[in-house]
């Protein structure tokens, strides 16, 4: 704590209240930043429930249908990633 | 009992630890390993951090210019071994919201909004006590694990105590994440300190969403938007 670097600590200036509205904007972007982020949680949440409540409701037919479609996707997909290589 | 004085018992890591524990472990594990062992080492532990109290300790806190965790030869800041000595003393609850919310030293609250994530428990009541700091945006100086230094808020560091799940070189206690809490009941949803604001934007964007259904290539002001 007691280095020499004080020159290098002043390039980054931590006092408050040189531009009281520039700093409330700044905060308010973060803030919506945050609101943002919090609502999507809340929207990737209740899709995911939907999802789930969905498939509740299908025949087991259409499920394993379903989980078939997915499984030879997946597949696919695999298979191009060999060709890449 | 042991012949050894506290801080020695704490510190000694051969098992057999009895003094008082945090979520079920000896404090000093809160910190990493390797964090701990360089704080344990520093000259700043060995002789800013001894034989100090809960007021005393404000002292040296008020001294900080920058928080961090440990940069350079993994040098740690004051900041790490001053939350040390916090887990060392375990204050009182409402010595630990004193430093939160007293508003002259700011870097005695990012301390003690630290010391709050790492060792207050049940999680609600870590966010009930953090989240109205979300709406302070002082300016803190972070020292990065280079050496060099950054800008970064109040706020900014708070919401990411609440996040991330590492920080100034610390792996934070698991923490049951905000909308878990909101749907088992024991936590009501965020109120932005934003407030009526926050519904203005709301309308306004609402506003912009219709427009852009409706297609009509007309700005609120009336204006034509030229292609």
């Amino acid at each position: 704590w007691d280095d020499d670097e004080d020159a290098e600590a002043d390039q980054v200036d931590d006092t408050d209240g040189l531009d009281p509205e520039t700093e409330r904007a700044a905060w308010k972007l973060r803030e919506l930043k945050r609101v943002k982020r919090g609502r999507e949680a809340i929207e990737v949440a209740e899709k995911e429930r939907e999802e789930v409540e969905r498939r509740r409701n299908l025949s087991k037919e259409e499920r394993e249908a379903e989980d078939a479609e997915h499984l030879e996707r997946q597949k696919e997909e695999r298979e191009g990633k060999g060709k890449m290589g | 009992m042991s012949h050894r004085a506290d801080a020695k018992r704490m510190l000694d890591d051969r098992g057999g630890y009895a003094g008082p524990t945090i979520h079920g472990i000896n404090p000093a594990h809160l910190l990493d390993k390797p964090v701990l062992d360089r704080v344990v080492d520093s000259y700043y532990w060995k002789e800013q951090c001894f034989a100090i109290n809960e007021e005393t300790l404000c002292d040296r806190a008020v001294d900080m210019t920058y928080f961090g965790g440990t940069y350079g030869q993994q040098k740690p800041t004051p900041f790490v071994c001053l939350c040390l000595k916090l887990l060392q003393l375990m204050p009182e609850r409402d010595i630990i919201l004193e430093y939160l919310h007293q508003t002259e030293f700011k870097y005695l609250t990012a301390l003690a909004a630290f010391y709050v994530r790492l060792t207050f428990e049940p999680a609600e009541d870590v966010y009930t006590t953090l989240e109205p700091l979300l709406g302070d945006y002082r300016k803190l100086r972070r020292r990065t694990r280079d050496g060099g230094y950054s800008l970064t808020y109040i706020d900014q560091f708070v919401d990411d105590l609440l996040t991330k799940d590492r920080i100034c070189a610390t792996i934070l206690p698991r923490l049951t994440q905000r909308t878990q809490l909101e749907d088992d009941g024991k936590l009501e949803e965020r109120e932005s300190p934003l407030g009526a604001e926050l519904d203005e934007i709301d309308q306004d964007s609402d506003d912009s969403s219709v427009m852009q259904i409706n297609g009509n290539g007309v700005e609120r002001d009336g204006s034509i938007i030229s292609d």
